[in-house]
């Protein structure tokens, strides 16, 4: 309704000037609202097609089909990608330990970013400046935190020191299998919960302090009004932050590379990893693409899953 | 014509300059593409028949699967000559089918090299390095132990831990072979009793401290000239670092299994022709240069630190290089032309080399870190198995 508001008020001071009311008005009438609206929306819509449903479709399509480098041919195979997939332990084996590592991962990190989110929007003294440094891994590039904790978790590195200085035995960390996800997990928290902690940060500073005087008055304890005020009222950042977090731990794949290669034993062999060794090194494109598509469905369903929950509770 | 590689543009710029003098009417361009791009670029535009590549660097292992996928030019009319200029081992790994697919261009060796202050601390004696007083694995675990024991932090590391190309001569040396057998070279071997033993010795290293777990790479060599190590397994291309730390350091041969056999890793980039190029003569002209005329393949090496592949050429650098490292180096171009002739290994030639060296790669890095040897080889076997079924 307003843009044709705005487009009518526009034209009829130049109409009644040029006295062409009826040619001018008709054509310019035509152009409908949803027209205008669609070329404004061209540019976003253009590059959600080419660069994400255009990529997508390729590698359904792809995966549908198999190419072998001495036959040099490419045959229809339908789902024989997948069901091939289904049957390869190393791909059952990355499934699990992807799901295992969101399971834990996203609860973990939003967990902590909402608990430092509180804390830091205490006024307490230096407040900004533990908040400044919660932040600071997000300047470091992935690639080269990877890096740094390699050295942290080397079995003579930082880490082993800090635990002989508290009087612990050492750890194999990245070495051991049982340890390698959780040690990857730590460094993408140290990352990851400063990023998002900065979004809860914004959805609590919007609620209004009145809301706390109310509660102070009413005699609600601390634990009351962080569970009865600060919870609720930042229900959309959190659903925010929660699809976002998922979805960015579905794609982890440069501390897999750097750190473990997916090991040892493939405890840290998460899907994109394993779609990169797939793809690149074992040259196997068209199982790749298969198995892409697999974590695309993955990814929806637990996102949908994720705003039923959420919506739900909206109800409630 | 033009030159494909993933090297420095300055890497090749003497060897084209000595082209030029010589071919005053052929230029030659020089593109690169870094390296984890080269090979998806060059499937792409070799498959698209693209013809303004005439010319590119071919990873060695990589070779026969850019033969079998038409890639290569024959030059098999130059088997010869090829097989007069350059050593064995760097003649059969451009071989695939019988004929030659490529000209090599550099090669590489292992050394050992030793730190010395360690080895006195322990009062060991430094190793030699004749090649006829090679030490073998089990005297330098047992003298690794010693040094650590006089207070050394770690006793052997090779340089690069989960790398088929280092860990393949230990195998080797038992008899397990490189791993890949049968007619077609598809049949993996990776299971027998000299791979057991191999690895078993090799996970041994790690489970009893002698050498570092969770070391990287990148790391290994940094660990040596800081003087935590007693022994390092390493490249010709150390030396220069070497040179440059503040440690007392020697190189000797690198080692054998007592009873086995002497194996030494070998091999590096050869350069081929595109099939689909249409300056075929000129491109010859170039890549006979840069290989068999051994004042041509000098030149690139000129600025690098690299062996390369002709004999003559060789005959030449070595000395160059082992001036590199002063009087810790003396016996190195004796050391090089032995191993380059004598005990060098080839890495098998296979179309499903790539996906059993990835593979080998992770069994390695289990195996380093404890998985049980006989059950990490077997699953390896399926691995690769499954691997080369889409081949």
């Amino acid at each position: 309704m307003a843009p044709s508001q705005v487009f009518d008020r526009r034209k009829t001071p130049e109409t009644t000037a040029t006295g062409q009311v009826p040619t001018t008005r008709s054509r310019r009438r035509r152009a409908s609202p949803s027209l205008i609206a669609l070329a404004f929306l061209a540019p976003a819509l253009i590059s959600l097609i080419v660069l994400r449903i255009a990529p997508a479709a390729v590698a359904l399509w792809e995966s549908l089909f198999r190419q072998s480098l001495l036959q040099g041919g490419t045959v229809f195979v339908g789902l024989g990608n997948y069901g091939d997939l289904f049957g390869n332990a190393d791909f059952t084996n990355a499934l699990l330990v992807t799901l295992v590592f969101s399971l834990i991962v996203n609860p973990l990190q939003i967990g902590a970013a909402f608990l430092l989110a509180v804390l830091y929007t205490r006024k307490a003294a230096g407040a900004k400046i533990w908040r400044s440094l919660v932040v600071l891994p997000i300047a470091v590039p992935p690639a080269v935190s990877a890096v740094v904790w390699s050295v942290i978790y080397r079995p003579d590195g930082l880490g082993n020191s800090f635990l002989a200085l508290l009087g612990l035995p050492a750890q194999p960390f990245l070495t051991s299998p049982q340890q390698s996800l959780a040690s990857i997990m730590v460094l993408l928290s140290w990352i990851g919960i400063g990023y998002w902690m900065l979004f809860l940060i914004a959805g609590i500073n919007d609620v209004p302090s009145e809301l706390y005087e109310a509660a102070s008055i009413d005699g609600a304890s601390a634990w009351r009004k962080l569970w009865s005020v600060t919870f609720p009222l930042v229900r959309r950042p959190l659903a925010f932050v929660l699809v976002a977090d998922t979805v960015s731990n579905f794609l982890i794949f440069a501390p897999v590379q750097i750190l473990t290669k997916g090991g040892p034993s493939g405890s840290s062999n998460l899907l994109m990893y394993d779609i990169y060794t797939r793809a690149y090194t074992l040259g196997d494109l068209s199982k790749a693409q298969a198995e892409v598509i697999i974590l695309v469905l993955l990814t929806l369903i637990i996102v949908a899953l994720q705003f039923r929950l959420l919506r739900s509770s909206d109800a409630a | 014509m033009n030159l494909l590689g993933s090297e420095d543009p300055t890497t090749f710029a003497p060897v084209i300059a000595a082209f030029k003098t010589k071919n005053p009417d052929i230029t030659v361009k020089y593109a690169q593409v870094p390296f984890d791009q080269l090979n998806p670029t060059l499937q792409q535009r070799l498959g698209a028949k693209d013809d303004t590549i005439d010319l590119y660097t071919v990873d060695q292992p990589r070779l026969s699967q850019l033969a079998a996928q038409g890639f290569l030019e024959d030059l098999s009319t130059l088997k010869e000559q090829t097989k007069a200029a350059v050593p064995d081992a760097q003649y059969s790994v451009n071989l695939y089918q019988d004929k030659l697919w490529a000209l090599p261009v550099w090669n590489s060796t292992q050394l050992m090299f030793f730190n010395k202050k360690s080895l006195d601390a322990a009062g060991i004696a430094y190793p030699s390095i004749d090649p006829a007083q090679r030490m073998t694995w089990e005297q330098i675990a047992k003298d690794g132990k010693a040094a650590q024991a006089a207070g050394t932090q770690f006793g052997l590391l090779l340089e690069q831990v989960e790398a088929y190309y280092q860990l393949q001569p230990l195998a080797e040396s038992l008899g397990g072979g490189s791993g890949i057998t049968g007619d077609k070279m598809l049949t993996t071997d990776i299971t027998n009793t000299g791979w057991e033993k191999a690895m078993q010795w090799y996970s041994d290293t790690f489970s009893s401290g002698l050498s570092p777990r969770g070391v990287g790479g990148f790391q290994t060599s940094p660990l040596f000239t800081s003087g935590k190590v007693a022994y390092f397994v390493g490249g010709p291309w150390d030396i220069g670092n070497f040179a440059k730390s503040d440690i007392d350091w020697g190189v000797a041969p690198m080692p054998y299994f007592a009873g086995g056999s002497q194996a030494t890793p070998t091999g590096s980039w050869s350069w081929g022709i595109n099939p689909a190029s249409k300056n075929k003569a000129a491109a010859k002209k170039f890549l006979e240069f840069a290989s068999l005329d051994p004042a041509g393949n000098l030149a690139t090496t000129d600025a690098t630190t690299i062996i390369p592949a002709n004999t003559a050429a060789t005959a030449h650098y070595l000395p160059k290089l082992e001036a590199l490292g002063g009087a810790k180096t003396t016996g190195l171009a004796n050391l090089i032309a032995h191993e380059n002739t004598q005990t060098a290994t080839p890495r098998p030639v296979s179309v499903g080399y790539i996906q059993f060296e990835e593979l080998m790669g992770k069994a390695f890095a289990d195996i380093r870190n404890g998985s049980p040897v006989d059950e990490r080889l077997k699953q390896a076997t399926q691995q690769i198995n499954d691997a080369w079924k889409q081949l």
